[in-house]
């Protein structure tokens, strides 16, 4: 065992250096972005306060052996489906949607929690099946584990975190072993159902959920404002970013808010519309270093089980980056999936920072001496 | 997979690569796909961002004020109180904005919720014509251009307006616009001059957008003087290039602004009162006979006074016109269908516009031209047995002569001998068909012949525009063979020079060429040019421009008689004579004493009026429509025709007067001039009181 002072001898700094600067940027892009709305003046104190109390949690997190939180894994997995099952049932209606819990004054998303704690679960039972992991009741099972806080999050209704936590369990699933001809079989029968599932018109869909899939496959060349509008004009805010950018606080397209959603979802489109290529390039290399010091802590991690949260924590962030980056671009749909570090919201963000905690964590247990587990 | 030190089995390594691979791809094509959109097309979306955050608004400018040559206001401006509804403002309270709904509704008229929005109805949604409710309008204008002002409603007495705009505090959200609408206090009494306005037409959208005017706002003359110095009336509209935010609100000037600079005002050469004297005389002269005849004679005519000396229109009367105030602040659809519907062309400025054969009065074009060519001495006597026959030959020395044609003197017992003066005393028909075209045995080698005829009417101003400054004014048309020959496949007879002597056959004239005819002759030859413009000034009072008499010629001084050796122009030009000038005078004014033919319409007469009376026989499309047109001596209708000056022995004023299908020109128009002339001078007198 190493002892504590050797442990925070091998804490990542570049890693966390690379997420600080994110963090540090973000709050700056949001206070770009309230661009004299009053209602989102006070978001950059609020994002400030956010990161503070997710680099406490990050060192807490890093700081006490992730078996030990392996052990808590099922009651984590418990409460934050039992969380899921209350905003479902008490969860109180905004854009069409429920997903906030009131706590006072504050609101929390639990699906937010749900990530790193599906990821938790996964990698937990991916890692004790692991010998297992080609025979289909290892993957029912596992379906059944992502299931229990999936369905919760699909009531809300939250196609995309539901979607993110099927990516997380099938690339999680893919790395422990899974056989490509099983994969195949398996792609085989979701295809299936989702063709029937498409036949009817998306039946568990709600009504802007299924708007925005048929909006993007078939846009309405009729429709001005509204629909196409938030897409169109984060291709304007991106394009007319050039080599430089217009300036930070300088940007036409955010100061006068033709870009909408633009502290959240189309921060990315802040970003290129007031850095211009240059600032964005670095900014995704930026977040790509930080995936990919994740999947490289997890190749050297001491466990299957550690190995598994950090790539399943790399992933996490890898898909979010490039589905937000994709729906900017408008090469995707728009999907309401942020962009790590840098778009506005508490609970996203001190859930970013406590996966970073994690990701330390097996960094600092993993013996340097020790070839990759 | 490989190098295992623990036994335990773990995930796979191997597939990291896989990993890698597929992100990396994403990653590039996002980076390729960045490159496109910022630096390869950078430009197509700098563009959009401009166009997005600038916005145009033009400063609508003051249309300038229309005057009399006394200051008499004839076109101004007045405000228009709109109520108008910003939604950015409205409280944020449903509740509040609902009650705010509520009390405004019961203020303006018009109902909280009506009607649905749609697509449709969202896209075509024009304020101030809309059946939609305070809701419905609020919602379109909150969705679309939320920190605009929209208009609730128009026109709203200055009343509600003020109580609107007490309740200011009370109702944020909620105001008062001050729109500035065309008024015209002298109302139809002026329309055929003054005009009115309409939008800017969708043929000229480019032209008047070029110009800065904005369509659907501004309003452009569309009749009388409001068209023609529509260029001088309209200003021109202030430019403000602005930031502005996504809701429209602006945050900055991104250019220096232009101010609008107001339209200048027009003074014109009318006197309103001259003008309602006319008017009066016209309706009621019109009415009287109409009530003694026991039927319906004329219902339509016109008046046009001028200054001999200067040319300005002093009044200009074309009856029925129509009432410019209701084509303001928009123009009525079934208003406006009706008048174009009306047979008698309320909106056509006939004094102008209307091309009518000029009957006896054209018989001065031929008494210049027979004196000054000295086809008969003023002395020499033509014989008028009432009728005479001719048979119509067509060529010179025509082998095959055609029909006998009879041509009557209007006195069909015959004047008898007839002179110079008593040809145009008596209006002797048969004196003017002798002269001008020549009769065997009296007057030899064909007279005066039309082509020398056409050069003297030409030179009193027929058959070219006078270059008034009103839109639509006719040219008229003074006939020759060729052009009978190009639009009546016919060759010219001897016959077309009789009727053209007296103003009949193919001559066609307008009211006011007839009047600037006589005028020149009254003026001892010097032809005035026209005009209805006193002067223009700026809107800090500065006089731009001011009427200054111009003679265009003097046809005493200026050669503008082509010689002609028979049917052929040598090119020499020549002048008329003084002395033939006053000899046409001296005729006309014998036509309102003992013996003339106005002479029981001037009896008593004090202003020594002298003129000419003309009954222009006619058969237009309306008048054959109805089966008016007979055969004979009085078997057409005609048109009554007068036209006079004052006072003879130095001329000030000339009127002339038209009744369609007057009949007679002494009993429907003379009168009708000389209420006018008595007015005049009347006026002057008054005027001369005033002055200190």
């Amino acid at each position: 065992m190493l002892n504590t002072k050797d442990i925070w001898k091998r804490f990542d700094f570049p890693l966390f250096a690379a997420v600080l600067f994110l963090s540090i940027f973000g709050v700056a892009l949001i206070s770009s972005a309230i661009a004299g709305n009053p209602t989102l003046a006070n978001h950059p104190q609020r994002q400030t306060v956010f990161l503070l109390i997710g680099l406490v949690i990050l060192f807490i997190t890093a700081a006490i052996d992730y078996h030990i939180w392996l052990s808590l894994t099922r009651p984590f997995y418990i409460v934050v489906a039992l969380l899921l099952i209350l905003v479902f049932v008490m969860g109180e209606a905004r854009f069409g949607a429920a997903r906030w819990l009131q706590i006072g004054t504050e609101t929390i998303q639990p699906a937010e929690l749900a990530k790193i704690v599906a990821i938790m679960a996964f990698a937990q039972y991916f890692s004790a099946h692991i010998s297992q992991i080609n025979n289909w009741k290892t993957v029912w099972q596992s379906l059944l584990l992502a299931g229990g806080i999936a369905l919760w999050i699909f009531l809300q209704p939250d196609l995309k975190t539901t979607i993110v936590i099927a990516v997380l369990w099938f690339a999680m699933l893919w790395i422990s072993g899974w056989k490509t001809k099983n994969v195949f079989i398996f792609a085989g029968i979701v295809i299936l159902l989702f063709a029937v599932f498409a036949a009817l018109d998306f039946p568990l869909l709600a009504d802007y959920q299924r708007e925005r899939i048929t909006n993007f496959f078939n846009p309405d060349p009729e429709a001005r404002y509204g629909d196409t509008y938030n897409v169109d004009q984060a291709l304007i805010s991106i394009g007319s970013g050039g080599w430089f950018g217009q300036g930070y606080g300088q940007g036409s397209q955010v100061q006068l808010r033709f870009l909408k959603i633009r502290h959240n979802d189309f921060i990315f489109s802040v970003l290129a519309h007031e850095f211009g290529f240059v600032g964005t390039v670095i900014v995704l290399l930026l977040l790509v270093f930080v995936i990919y010091r994740c999947f490289a802590i997890a190749a050297k991690a001491p466990d299957a089980y550690g190995a598994l949260l950090a790539y399943g924590f790399g992933i996490l962030m890898a898909f979010q980056t490039l589905v937000n980056v994709g729906v900017n671009m408008r090469l995707l749909p728009v999907t309401g999936l942020t962009l790590p570090f840098i778009s506005y919201g508490g609970s996203s963000l001190v859930t970013l920072l406590l996966g970073i905690g994690l990701v330390e964590n097996i960094h600092m247990r993993t013996d340097k001496k020790l070839p990759a587990a | 997979m490989n190098n295992k030190i623990y036994e335990k089995p773990t995930i796979q390594l191997s597939r990291f690569k896989w990993v890698y691979i597929l992100i990396g791809l994403v990653l590039l094509y996002y980076i390729f796909q960045l490159f496109n959109y910022q630096i390869v097309n950078g430009e197509v979306y700098r563009v959009q961002a401009e166009d997005n955050r600038t916005m145009e608004i033009s400063d609508q400018t003051q249309r300038g004020k229309i005057y009399d040559r006394n200051g008499v206001v004839l076109a101004q401006n007045i405000p228009a109180y709109n109520i108008t509804v910003t939604p950015a403002e409205l409280p944020d309270s449903e509740g509040l904005t609902r009650l705010i709904f509520a009390e405004l509704s019961e203020l303006i008229g018009i109902p909280v919720s009506n009607g649905v929005v749609d697509e449709t109805v969202a896209s075509t949604f024009t304020p101030c014509s809309t059946d939609l409710g305070i809701e419905q309008i609020v919602y379109i204008a909150d969705t679309n251009w939320p920190f605009q002002a929209t208009r609730l409603s128009c026109g709203v007495s200055k009343e509600i307006a003020m109580a609107v705009q007490e309740k200011a505090m009370d109702w944020p959200g909620i105001g008062v616009e001050i729109e500035s609408i065309r008024v015209y206090p002298t109302g139809n009494l002026t329309a055929e001059i003054v005009g009115f306005l309409g939008p800017v037409p969708e043929s000229m959208l480019d032209y008047y957008t070029e110009l800065g005017f904005v369509a659907n706002r501004d309003k452009v003359g569309y009749a009388g003087v409001e068209s023609t110095m529509q260029d001088v009336l309209g200003g021109t509209n202030g430019k403000r290039v602005v930031e502005v935010t996504v809701g429209g609100e602006i945050v900055r000037n991104l250019e220096e602004p232009i101010e609008p600079i107001p339209g200048q005002d027009v003074y014109l050469t009318i006197d309103t009162r001259l003008q309602s004297a006319a008017r009066d005389a016209l309706i009621m002269n019109l009415d009287y006979w109409n009530w003694y005849l026991g039927y319906t004679l004329s219902t339509s005519g016109s008046v046009i006074a001028m200054n001999v000396k200067t040319g300005e229109i002093l009044a200009m009367v074309s009856y029925p016109n129509y009432e410019n105030n209701r084509m303001t602040p928009y123009i009525p659809q079934y208003y406006y269908t009706q008048l174009t519907m009306d047979q008698a062309k309320p909106l056509v400025n006939q004094a102008i516009s209307a091309e009518l054969p000029p009957g006896s009065v054209f018989k001065l074009s031929s008494a210049l031209g027979v004196l000054n060519e000295g086809v008969v001495t003023p002395e020499q006597t033509v014989n008028d047995p009432g009728t005479i026959s001719l048979v119509q030959s067509y060529l010179l020395n025509d082998p095959n002569p055609k029909t006998l044609q009879t041509y009557y003197c209007w006195n069909r017992d015959g004047h008898g001998d007839v002179d110079f003066l008593h040809g145009i005393a008596w209006s002797c028909n048969v004196y003017w068909y002798k002269v001008t075209g020549g009769y065997e045995g009296e007057v030899p080698d064909g007279g005066l012949g039309i082509y020398r005829l056409g050069e003297y009417a030409k030179a009193l101003g027929y058959g070219q525009l006078t270059g008034i400054e009103l839109p639509g004014e006719a040219d008229g048309l003074i006939p020759d063979p060729t052009w009978k020959r190009l639009n009546q496949g016919e060759n010219w007879a001897t016959g077309d020079t009789y009727l053209a002597a007296v103003g009949q056959g193919y001559v066609l004239a307008t009211p006011l060429q007839v009047l600037n005819s006589i005028s020149t002759i009254a003026n001892d030859g010097k032809h005035m040019q026209v005009s209805l413009i006193s002067k223009m000034e700026d809107a800090l009072g500065n006089v731009t421009q001011s009427f200054e008499p111009v003679i265009l010629w003097d046809i005493t001084k200026d050669a503008k008689i082509q010689e002609y050796d028979g049917n052929i122009p040598t090119g020499v030009m020549k002048t008329v004579q003084p002395w033939v000038i006053e000899l046409a005078k001296r005729g006309m004014e014998m036509v309102t004493v003992e013996g003339g033919t106005a002479a029981i319409e001037f009896e008593g007469d004090t202003n020594k009026v002298a003129g000419k009376t003309g009954t222009a026989e006619y058969c237009d499309d309306f008048a054959l429509a109805n089966r008016l047109c007979g055969i004979g001596v009085g078997g057409w209708p005609a048109h009554a025709w007068f036209v006079g000056y004052a006072p003879y022995d130095d001329p000030e004023i000339a009127v002339v007067a038209f009744a369609y299908n007057g009949k007679e020109g002494s009993t429907l128009a003379a009168p009708i001039v000389r209420k006018v002339i008595e007015s005049y001078f009347a006026l002057k007198a008054a005027d001369a009181d005033n002055l200190p």
